[in-house]
């Protein structure tokens, strides 16, 4: 009798193999890799061909405005001044006061031979229209940052869920196991509302959590450790620590995970030089960096990310966030005290760093392997918060994201909100809808990719989500 | 093939064979099965789908919306594959052999027995489990098995394990060797390891009840209950704030964690323990600790600001019923929230039976300052967080379809659940004077009941779990169809009879499980290459199962070696120091976080707070639990990120360095020495002699290498190099004036931040013989200051050393500062100076940075502000040290002799001297330019050796270090 034909949870054994073998480095991993060393982000085989070999996720913390950015809505000129019609129903976020139609406070100009619209806001990224796949119609669940960032991230508005770079983490591994699979870069004026569970793997191996990146020095956490501790110094640590667990490791045959753990020493000092690598600027040319914007006001930290996220792609991480905006309010996007004072702070920090980016990845061929996504954790009310109030509060019924890259059309617009951009109307894409795509970009099935947990199958995308066959180039 | 699978095989086989053979398929056997599989999941209750009932002959002869009657057109619908419908793009359409038996069955005229009703969950089948499942049959001690060719073992534990080892023909691994063992015990009932006295001493032993003895001391430590309560509050999702955007502080949640602690030390029988948490509030004899019991229920995340406020309520409902029923008797009842479970008896309205006894509480949206809890006056006590009923009526729960709020279907009648009839019951109303609902207490008696077939198997499992290191069902909190089968089933219903038997109280159960023989055998077996191929998983407990730490009793382990654990036990938890680094993921940044004092921060990792928006990084590296859900099972992976910890977190590199030079202090001069002491302290054991050899050679390579780089002369090189600023008096150009003033001041560290003033009502005088005979600036008090050149400091790790001396009157006053209100900083400028009380503060977050002594005296002043710990000295003796200053915002103009630009608090006094280094200096380094700057104003220094470790020390660190990371150290065998 062989009692390895036991497999936890009822899974088979392929299922099991699937998500223990490369996920679960437990110990029931080490039985059945036997003598193999293993390494949870390990390459695996997406479920067919992929699309995009790494995604970017440019995440506008704060909700930009999507009526003066993306979302041309003539009507709103036609309108101004009145009161949104009494049948549209919304949460009024916040209960702050409820004004009237506004129009887009900078104007829109078609960009590219396909005359996609895109306002004066992102001047620079317009020149690259003919990239971008606009998705007009997106909604959310929450119009509190809170719970609608965690959503954009993870799916749900409870925190405790794997968010989609852990889901693209564990789907994928890393294709350099001297990185991380899922990079985070915040924003230096903060972290996200919610912090932490924006990245997390919630129920799956804090393994598949994205690790936070610093754009300068050490990007992680305990890289270097006091000054005294030299490279050589460290050297002699682990030579001499490899000769005490080898003795340790003769003296218990079959210890697997001993064996594994003897392996991490080595992959965590190869980290120490291969990581600050990733991040050193130095290797670039003026004119790329110049090109980003770095060095810059006020392009300099955007640009600087935007420049270090291509520098990841072309090292095998799959999923990179860069924050634009931390903290709180005028901080980020979250323009309550003014659509111009807000984006027009903010706009000009990230339009020429992404317009750079698309550009550097395209020159160096990886446009068509990287996925780029843009967009925020909500949109904006197409009315001010008061008479002749310049800002704009929190809108989950409609706003707008953009892709470029990765087996996404470009040039296009996809679906559409009302004729005062205040709700998705046609095609509407739904935040899980939003997943699935990307994911299957990635070369995963939505609907395959889960974690048995709790008795249950879970997914990013729950029981929802439906692929946009519509934008697939 | 296991026999299950043969099982069901054989069925199949037995099922196929009529249909070929003849006539119309016997409906008890065939047909209602079929039914139950494939159908009545969506044809049965209050709104079947499609209107047509197939639990009954009544329902299924009257068809559905569509008409119908005996099953044509449901035959048609199977055939087409439209029934069942597709789940998620794929096709349920059924095997041709289950058709066949249906198109038989209608076309000898669907034959129903009249009063035969099925039942969605009456049975087990191969793709969800019925009422008739393992884990819902009674519990029944079953008898001890006797081995038939070796010893009958006095241990019914040991005689379960080895009778199924016997018939595999598997020998068990032999005993442990001493060491292993009480390393091992320590390590699983107190959480941290034994003295190496501790060790010799038990290995020395010879008394017949050594063992005996040994446990029942550990038994009786209070770090007992605390290492126990650590698995239970994984289980209760205890945190100490709610997450979400402010994640607020749960400020008593701490009462809660040290009530468990209490229960497992005092031995609370497992019934109360129960009952107290879910109902503490409710009982007669209710008291403060049974309130504070309730907490149970207030520690799931809460979100101030959820979507919508109705909605949420289900949602904090489901946490509740999720967390209760996983905790206690492990099954998903949450998966029922909108539909029948998929996989176990658990119906839609069982979910709600369940929801309805939290239903009564503080769901809605109240005040936020409760946070979602019960508030002191519904409790009775102050500062508790506990939950009671808002009242002993509450509105209707409604059947929720879909778990829709707006699709509401009956109301609810508060009810224990279904699936165990023989404890099925309605809940009574509440008595007449009651407060509350008492549906919590009832649901609570429930889970307690004697014959409950969960409760018992599942804490016993636990307790197997955490004694052995893997549970007998792998799967601790589902015990459902999904669950992993238990290895050895009548072992665990023998242990939970038995627990019954001992009154439900935990400690003895510890007592029989340790001294198992079982418990005992080693973690090494010599035909473990063999065994292994068959039983990897170890499923017949042939061999001990070799554990790696975890988080909490790493960091334990790591303070215990070092000598500095404080075992005080119980009160508020402490908030580790937290790197700014890993403070960023914060919206709100260091200001959220204040490390409690270094002292605080030597205890238990039991007590450490966890936030939920900022699980400490160290601990997350190692798989603490996430706290936003029930755990029972921690993972346990291999990833490089514990190595860099483990190699350069600043935590271990100072418990390495606090044991080396405890080491060098009791042995001084003697290397050898000093190394065994190093392997007793780590790994409770003398090193080899070949190890002894090696540990040598590792001090005396590495402190080659340290002098090279920790030597004096080193030291000011390096400390040089960070070197941003430095101005001094000697250096001024000052005006024609008499006494001259002062217009600008060079900076002498060539990175341009000079000093200058041009309104000449503002310029500081000159004093050619002033501290010490040299040439000093002084400052009026009044209105006198200089302006810096350029932003000084890029981050606000830094190291500021002058020379001043103060005649200041009361007041605030600032030698140096950016701060700014019009710009915004005026909470995180960085600035060093003085308060009315003549105490230091350096910036206002560190504002009591200690008190300076004969300040109208020159004195050397200086402020350290590191990635962990901010520090200031007078004189080179520490006044104060606090956390690091955490983000300061740094890009505002710089100005010394007042505070920044608010045109006030003006310092008076000299100022000679002023250096600034962009990093926090190392002690030696700081020393070194304390004693150069002393020595030119004749000052003498109150500290005149250096603070930090030598090259020697240092290298001993190392080793220790090395040892901190070994394999011996991380794993318990």
């Amino acid at each position: 009798m062989n009692l390895n034909s036991h497999f936890p949870c009822g899974q088979t054994r392929r299922e099991f193999v699937w998500q223990m073998g490369s996920g679960f480095a437990g110990l029931a991993l080490a039985d059945l890799l036997a003598g193999d060393g293993f390494n949870p982000l390990a390459a695996k085989k997406p479920h067919f061909k992929a699309r995009a070999k790494s995604c970017i996720f440019l995440m506008m913390n704060g909700a930009p405005s999507q009526v003066d950015t993306f979302d041309y809505k003539p009507a709103l000129e036609k309108y101004a001044g009145k009161t949104l019609p009494e049948d549209k129903k919304y949460i009024n976020s916040g209960g702050r006061k409820i004004g009237y139609l506004t129009p887009a406070w900078r104007k829109f100009r078609p960009g590219g031979e396909s005359g996609l619209l895109v306002s004066d806001y992102f001047p620079k990224v317009r020149e690259h229209a003919d990239k971008l796949c606009v998705l007009n119609s997106c909604h959310t669940d929450s119009h509190a940052h809170g719970s609608a960032l965690v959503a954009m991230n993870t799916g749900k508005t409870l925190i405790g869920r794997p968010s989609l770079g852990s889901w693209a983490a564990y789907g994928l591994g890393s294709a350099n196991e001297s990185l991380p699979g899922y990079v985070v870069m915040l924003d230096k004026r903060g972290g996200p509302i919610s912090g932490q569970p924006n990245w997390a793997s919630g129920f799956m191996p804090g393994t598949y959590s994205g690790t936070l990146f610093r754009p300068v020095g050490d990007p992680i956490l305990d890289l270097k450790g006091p000054e005294h501790l030299t490279p050589k110094a460290q050297r002699e640590q682990l030579d001499f620590l490899a000769k005490l667990n080898q003795k340790h490791l003769d003296e218990r045959p079959g210890g697997h995970e001993l064996a594994a753990r003897i392996n991490s020493y080595e992959l965590a000092y190869h980290m120490q030089s291969a990581t600050p690598e990733a991040v050193d600027l130095s290797q670039e040319s003026e004119a790329t960096m110049a090109s980003y914007g770095v060095g810059k006001h006020p392009t300099d930290e955007y640009g600087r990310n935007c420049l270090i996220a291509r520098r990841l792609v072309e090292r095998g991480v799959r999923f990179i966030q860069l924050y634009s905006g931390g903290g709180h309010l005028e901080e980020t996007w979250d323009a309550h005290a003014g659509i111009e004072s807000n984006h027009g702070q903010h706009a000009p920090e990230v339009d020429q760093p992404i317009a750079a980016l698309l550009t550097d990845l395209e020159q160096r061929g990886l446009l068509d392997d990287t996925l780029v996504v843009w967009g925020g954790e909500f949109g904006r009310m197409p009315f001010s918060e008061g008479k002749d109030a310049p800002g704009r509060n929190h809108n989950p019924y409609g706003f707008s994201m953009w892709m470029a890259g990765g087996g996404v059309k470009g040039g296009m617009n996809y679906g559409s909100t009302d004729e005062l951009g205040f709700e998705a109307v046609e095609n509407k894409v739904h935040l899980h809808d939003l997943h699935a795509t990307i994911l299957h970009l990635m070369g995963l099935d939505h609907e395959l990719l889960t974690w048995f947990h709790q008795g249950r199958d879970e997914s990013l995308t729950d029981v929802g989500g439906r692929v946009i066959r519509d934008i697939l180039a | 093939m296991n026999t299950h699978h043969a099982i069901l095989t054989a069925i199949v086989f037995a099922v196929a064979g009529p249909v070929i053979a003849c006539c119309s398929p016997n409906f008890e056997t065939e047909v209602a099965p079929l039914l139950i599989k494939r159908c009545v999941e969506c044809h049965q209750g209050q709104d079947p789908s499609g209107g047509l009932s197939l639990t009954s002959l009544k329902g299924f002869a009257a068809g559905g919306d569509s008409g119908d009657a005996i099953g044509i057109h449901l035959l048609e619908r199977i055939t087409d594959g439209d029934m069942p419908p597709g789940k998620q793009g794929k096709s349920q359409a059924l095997p041709d052999s289950e058709i066949a038996i249906l198109r038989h069955w209608v076309d000898a005229g669907a034959d129903w027995p009249a009063d035969r009703k099925l039942d969605y969950f009456e049975r087990t089948n191969d793709i969800r489990s019925g009422r008739d499942w393992w884990s819902l049959q009674p519990l029944a001690k079953p008898e001890v098995p006797r081995l038939t060719t070796s010893v009958q073992p006095v241990n019914p534990i040991d005689a379960f394990i080895q009778s199924r080892l016997e018939a595999e023909g598997v020998p068990p691994a032999p005993p442990a060797d001493r060491r292993t063992l009480i390393r091992r015990l320590y390590y699983v009932l107190i959480g941290i390891p034994p003295s190496e006295e501790e060790v010799l001493a038990f290995e020395n032993d010879t008394s017949p009840a050594a063992w005996t003895s040994l446990v029942d001391r550990l038994l009786d430590m209070p770090q007992y209950g605390e290492r126990q309560a650590r698995h239970w509050l994984d289980l209760a999702r205890y945190a100490d704030t709610s997450g979400y955007e402010r994640d607020q502080e749960k400020t008593n949640a701490w009462k809660y964690r040290d009530w468990v602690v209490g229960a497992f030390n005092s031995d609370k029988p497992y019934d109360q323990f129960i009952i107290e948490q879910l109902a503490g509030d409710e009982l007669p004899n209710r008291d403060e600790a049974s309130v504070i019991a309730t907490g149970f229920l207030c520690l799931g995340t809460w979100n101030d600001e959820p979507n919508d406020a109705n909605e949420y309520q289900y949602e904090r409902l489901e946490d509740m019923v999720h967390t209760t029923s996983s905790a206690f008797i492990a099954l998903t009842v949450k998966c029922a929230r909108c539909h029948a479970h998929k996989f176990d008896p658990v119906s839609q309205e069982d979910y709600y039976r369940m929801a309805s006894a939290f239903w009564a509480g503080p769901l809605s949206k109240r005040d936020r300052k409760w946070l979602g809890s019960s508030t002191p006056e519904e409790l009775g006590y102050d500062d508790v967080l506990g939950w009671t009923d808002l009242s002993a009526n509450p509105k209707p729960l409604h059947l929720l379809k879909d778990g829709e709020v707006h699709l509401p279907q009956d109301v609810v009648k508060p009810a224990s659940f279904s699936f165990i009839p023989k404890l099925e019951e309605d809940f009574y109303p509440p008595p007449a004077e009651a407060k509350s609902t008492h549906r919590r207490l009832q649901l609570a008696r429930w889970i307690a009941d004697p014959e409950n077939p969960l409760t018992f198997r599942v804490f016993v499992n636990r307790l197997w779990q955490h004694d052995f290191g893997k549970a007998i069902v792998r799967t601790p909190n589902n015990f459902g169809f999904l669950a992993d089968p238990p290895t050895h089933p009548k072992l665990l219903d023998w242990l939970a009879a038995e627990f019954s038997e001992q009154n439900y109280r935990i400690k003895p159960m510890h007592r029989l499980i340790l001294n198992s023989q079982t418990w005992r055998q080693a973690s090494i077996h010599a035909d473990e290459k063999n065994i292994s191929i068959r039983d990897s998983g170890n499923r017949l407990w042939w061999r001990a199962e070799r554990r790696r730490l975890d988080a909490e009793t790493l960091r334990d382990s790591l303070l215990s070696a070092s000598g500095e654990l404080d075992l005080t036990v119980g009160g508020e938890s402490f908030k580790p120091s937290i790197t700014p680094e890993a403070l960023e993921g914060l919206s709100k940044k260091s200001s959220a976080w204040q490390a409690s004092p270094p002292a605080d921060q030597k205890r238990r990792s039991l007590y450490m707070y966890l936030k939920r928006g900022l699980l400490p990084p160290m601990m997350t590296t190692f798989d603490l639990s996430d706290p936003t859900q029930s755990c029972g099972k921690r993972d346990i992976t291999v990833v490089p990120n514990q190595a860099l910890a483990l190699m350069n977190n600043q935590f271990v590199i100072e418990r390495s360095q606090q044991l080396a030079s405890s080491i060098t202090r009791a042995t001084p001069n003697d290397l050898e020495a000093q190394i065994k002491t190093a392997w007793a302290k780590v790994l409770m054991r003398q090193p080899t002699s070949g190890e002894l050899q090696q540990g040598l050679a590792h001090v005396s390579t590495q402190s080659i290498t340290f002098s090279k780089t920790n030597s004096s002369a080193a030291t000011s090189v390096s400390a040089q190099a960070a070197l941003l600023m430095h101005l001094r008096a000697d250096q001024a150009v000052v005006t024609k004036d008499t006494p001259p003033r002062v217009k600008s001041i060079p900076d002498l560290s060539g990175r341009s931040h000079s000093a200058s003033q041009t309104d000449s009502n503002a310029r500081p005088v000159l004093k050619t013989d002033g501290f010490g005979g040299k040439p000093t600036v002084f400052f009026n008090g009044k209105n006198q200051f200089m302006h810096l050149k350029a932003q000084l400091l890029q981050t606000p790790q830094c190291t500021i050393v002058c020379v001043v001396n103060d005649l200041g009157k009361p007041g605030h006053r600032e030698v140096i500062s950016n701060w700014s209100g019009a710009d915004g900083n005026s909470t995180s400028s960085l600035f060093l100076g003085l308060t009315a009380q003549n105490t230091v503060r350096f910036t206002n977050k560190f504002g009591q940075a200690g008190d300076v002594t004969n300040r109208n005296t020159p004195f050397v002043f200086t402020a350290v502000n590191g990635s962990v710990e901010a520090a200031v000295f007078q004189n080179g003796k520490l006044l104060n040290s606090g956390s690091s200053l955490g983000r300061r915002r740094l890009d505002t103009p710089w100005v010394i002799g007042q505070q920044g630009n608010i045109n006030g608090e003006f310092w008076k006094g000299g100022i000679a001297e002023i250096r600034v280094y962009e990093r926090a200096l190392s002690g030696p380094e700081r020393h070194e330019v304390e004693k150069q700057v002393a020595s030119r104003y004749r000052i003498a220094l109150e500290i005149d050796k250096p603070l930090e470790p030598s090259a020697m020390d240092l290298a001993l660190a190392s080793l220790c270090q090395v040892l901190m990371n070994s394999n011996e150290f991380l794993y318990i065998d």
